[in-house]
């Protein structure tokens, strides 16, 4: 082959490299981004006049006044509305009955899709549920919503090749001639005024409780649940690690024991974090019965299983990477293998310890497959400390499986499962950077 | 040993300092008490190393507990023939093939995604890239490692779900165009080249245009034929093998890319230098030298990288449609598959109520499978990597 070729293909290999890893991270960007912009569409967003009635009504937040007016006001741009609705039906009421007909379905549909637009009719009688009683809450809800009273949608399934054609048709056409016809003209025009459309920051997202299953408020318990998780398993999962990991770096000689042990360290890592799950059902709460049912100290006692074996290798990796001259140093002043331990290698190996444990803390974070026979429920209220023991509670990695895959109205609540991912993401995103730029400090210290 | 009886030395010989208050010189008994106190604190780090590292046989011996009723009342011979899964049909059946195939060809399709991507990265980092390109790197790899399966299944579920079933085929026809190209102009040039190369001095030039030219045309229309192929491919549902494939490739990426890292690092520099000296290029020496080297490191990361795929529970339960029958043909990945993980995770909810039945018994026996197989690969990858470390003397 010639020279000029070798050199081609050795920079085509080169190429290839770089391009697996442009994949990859190309990769990354690909799934961080809708989860980051929509996710953040959970907290900042275009919120209605009914989502600023259900701030004041349930959570009593607001200026109560200027509620008040953007209510006078929206209510006053609805008001044509509900008076042409109330026109066209006494104008059914003096058709004859055969004509009627046709109008009853096409009505009841118009007013369910401008109830889910507007809220319930003033006057009408206040519905039991929460999310009937209040329209959409947000602007790119409240569109959507809109285009639903303007058309009519039917899939098209005549063409049996082919699979399901949507064919939209304008909702007018079924009231051609009548007194409703300028209604839908008039709402096309006027959705903002009615909806009274305005940017908000709603912070408030990750410490509300939710009302009507996560149709209103925000994500209060599922947080609180994984903070109480993610503490639980590292309260349980630090001490033994750490131990574990001084033992066999500092007092364990080499042998076969110490080699069984390390096997099974590295058993424990492969075993497939739903196996975990299992266990935990059958042995914290089948076998030692300790609570009656699911629990937050089940859950994180399997959690802690999970991320020991990590625990243990970045301690054993930290209390390695301590220089030895420390070591013999402590050993030459008299100080025994004990007061080594504690004085000079664990304070030198701390930030590297503290490393592995803020991963891991990611890891616990993140984790379902444990939890969800120890410890989650889909709907919870916040729980108090002195609960955790024997009390279950949501969580965030289960409730976003819950609300996308369980949830009666998917498609409604998307931008709360897009806030939780967001919020879950961010957390564990923020545990690796402090790791990633404490590793960093250590190793500029160990070099210079 | 040696550090107390230089001190009982000269304990005996120096009995003045003993009547300070706190004496640097310890007395018998203090050295006998100490000697005892550090026996013990290393014993309770003893037990304390144990019990944790002994958790295993725990998960063994209660998995195990739970999974073995259901071999007593079913047999074994449904469990592992069959193909028909109806746990609360009645008879129930519990015949576990598809499921046990679902995992089979989604881990088969990670493993095609994660192992030429990350073995390609992984020696793009450890030979190709500068040091601080690779800083800037590691924390993507690291990033990609910690984004919780759950947030993947999310992103499978909710945004490429829906891509797939809506704009399927032309999403398959981009990712292959994008795939294939960069591939198919190295191999007409390489090839062109190789053509030329047999003919005359003279008409080598012309001969290397007209080759190019001809075998370009040629991967064109390849390209845009399978192109047009895929792009007609209608996807029924976006909730198949292959986008649970994909994305348990990206998540088992960052494994085998740090172990396969680790492992052609470990080749050491000397061997490099060696083919450098024969006059090899970086390919050559990499793909010649390098890589037949830590060739065991590889594998052992590809054992790991399977490991992941195999273990992940939340990815697959969301978004593999969980259908519980071999696709139409068995290679179709366009069909929805179950996994054993998904199998458990989802039966679970309604199999507790009934605890001590078949139905929660066979979810045990699953699990059990699942322990033994990652143990078992667990110990190959691990007796691999002794090895190779062995050979290299390290």
């Amino acid at each position: 082959m010639r020279l000029k070729t070798r050199r081609l293909l050795d920079r085509a290999f080169s190429g290839m490299g770089l391009i697996a890893i442009g994949v990859m991270a190309l990769a990354l960007v690909v799934i961080l981004t809708p989860i980051i912009s929509k996710g953040t569409g959970a907290f900042v967003f275009r919120s209605t006049i009914e989502h600023r009635k259900v701030m004041s009504d349930h959570w009593g937040r607001g200026n109560a006044d200027r509620v008040e007016k953007a209510k006078g006001q929206a209510a006053a741009a609805r008001k044509p509305v509900y008076d042409l609705l109330s026109a066209f039906e006494s104008e059914l009421d003096t058709m004859p009955r055969a004509e009627r007909k046709p109008y009853k379905k096409p009505l009841r549909d118009l007013q369910k899709a401008l109830q889910n637009l507007l809220g319930p009719a003033p006057g009408a009688r206040t519905p039991v549920l929460i999310r009937q009683q209040y329209g959409a809450t947000r602007w790119d809800r409240a569109k959507i919503k809109l285009d639903e009273v303007l058309y009519t949608e039917e899939w098209d399934y005549s063409n049996p090749e082919v699979l399901g054609v949507l064919v939209k048709t304008p909702r007018v056409e079924q009231f051609c001639g009548t007194k409703l016809e300028p209604l839908f003209a008039y709402v096309e025009e006027n959705s903002k005024p009615m909806m009274q459309p305005r940017w908000t920051f709603y912070w408030q997202f990750l410490f509300d409780t939710s009302k009507d299953s996560h149709i209103f408020g925000g994500i209060g318990p599922e947080v609180l649940g994984t903070v109480y998780l993610t503490l639980g398993a590292m309260i349980f999962a630090i001490p033994m690690g750490v131990i574990a990991a001084i033992y066999l770096c500092e007092y364990a000689r080499e042998g076969r024991v110490i080699s069984f042990l390390r096997i099974c360290i590295s058993t424990l890592a492969g075993v497939p974090s739903i196996v975990f799950g299992l266990f935990g059902l059958a042995f914290f709460l089948n076998t030692i019965h300790i609570s009656d049912s699911k629990s937050v100290l089940a859950g994180a006692l399997t959690l802690s299983l999970l991320i020991l074996p990590t625990v243990i290798r970045a301690s054993e990796e930290a209390i390695l990477a301590v220089p030895r001259t420390y070591k013999e140093a402590a050993l030459s002043l008299g100080a025994g293998r004990w007061h080594t331990v504690m004085t000079v290698i664990l304070p030198a190996a701390l930030p590297g310890i503290l490393t592995g444990i803020v991963i891991s803390m990611g890891r616990a974070a993140g984790e379902t497959a444990p939890i969800i026979f120890t410890a989650a429920v889909s709907v919870g209220r916040p729980l108090l400390p002195s609960q955790v023991l024997s009390n279950p509670t949501p969580a965030l990695p289960w409730n976003i499986y819950n609300l996308c895959t369980e949830h009666e109205a998917v498609d409604e609540i998307r931008h709360v499962q897009f806030g939780m991912v967001f919020t879950l993401v961010a957390v564990v995103l923020l545990l690796n950077v402090v790791a990633i730029i404490m590793r960093a400090k250590i190793s500029k210290k160990l070099r210079g | 040993m040696l550090p107390h009886s230089k001190i009982k030395i000269q304990n005996s010989m120096t009995p003045p300092l003993q009547s300070s208050k706190r004496s640097l010189v310890m007395n018998a008994s203090t050295s006998r008490l100490r000697r005892l106190g550090g026996l013990l604190g290393q014993g309770f780090l003893f037990s304390v190393t144990s019990l944790s590292t002994l958790t295993v046989f725990f998960i063994f011996y209660f998995i195990a507990k739970d999974a073995f009723p259901f071999f007593k009342l079913e047999g074994f011979r449904e469990f592992f023939t069959s193909t028909r899964w109806y746990p609360s049909g009645d008879p129930a059946e519990f015949g576990t093939m598809a499921i046990f195939f679902g995992t089979g060809i989604v881990t088969l399709g990670a493993v095609a995604v994660s192992v030429p991507l990350g073995v390609s990265a992984a020696v793009c980092l450890s030979d190709v890239l500068p040091f601080n390109a690779r800083q800037i790197v590691k924390p993507v790899i690291e990033i990609l490692a910690a984004i919780p399966s759950v947030a993947y299944g999310f992103f499978a579920l909710v945004v490429f779900a829906p891509l797939l079933q809506n704009h399927g085929g032309a999403v398959l026809a981009a990712g292959a165009c994008l795939m294939m190209a960069p591939l198919l102009v190295l191999l007409v040039v390489v090839a062109s080249d190789l053509i030329a190369d047999r003919c005359s001095d003279l008409m080598r030039r012309k001969a290397r245009w007209v080759a190019g030219l001809v075998l370009g045309a040629a991967a064109f229309t390849l390209m845009t034929y399978i192109g047009r192929q895929l792009g007609a491919i209608e996807i029924a549902s976006g909730a198949n093998a292959l986008n649970v494939s994909i994305i348990l490739g990206i998540m088992a990426l960052p494994t085998v890319v740090s172990v396969s890292e680790d492992a052609l690092q470990a080749a050491g520099r000397d061997l490099r230098e060696g083919s450098y000296a024969l006059g090899a290029t970086r390919a050559e020496t990499i793909l010649k030298t390098v890589i037949p080297a830590s060739l065991s490191g590889i594998l052992a990361a590809v054992i790991l990288g399977v490991m992941r795929a195999i273990g992940e529970t939340m990815v697959v339960w969301m978004a593999s449609g969980n259908a519980a029958r071999i696709p139409g043909p068995w290679y179709n990945v366009l069909e929805p598959v179950r996994t054993l993980t998904a199998t458990i995770a989802g039966d679970m909810g309604e199999a507790d109520h009934v605890t001590g039945s078949s139905r929660f018994h066979v979810l045990f026996a699953m699990a059990f499978c699942l322990l033994a197989f990652s143990f078992v690969m667990n110990l190959v990858s691990e007796g691999i990597v002794r090895r190779s470390r062995k050979k290299l003397g390290k």
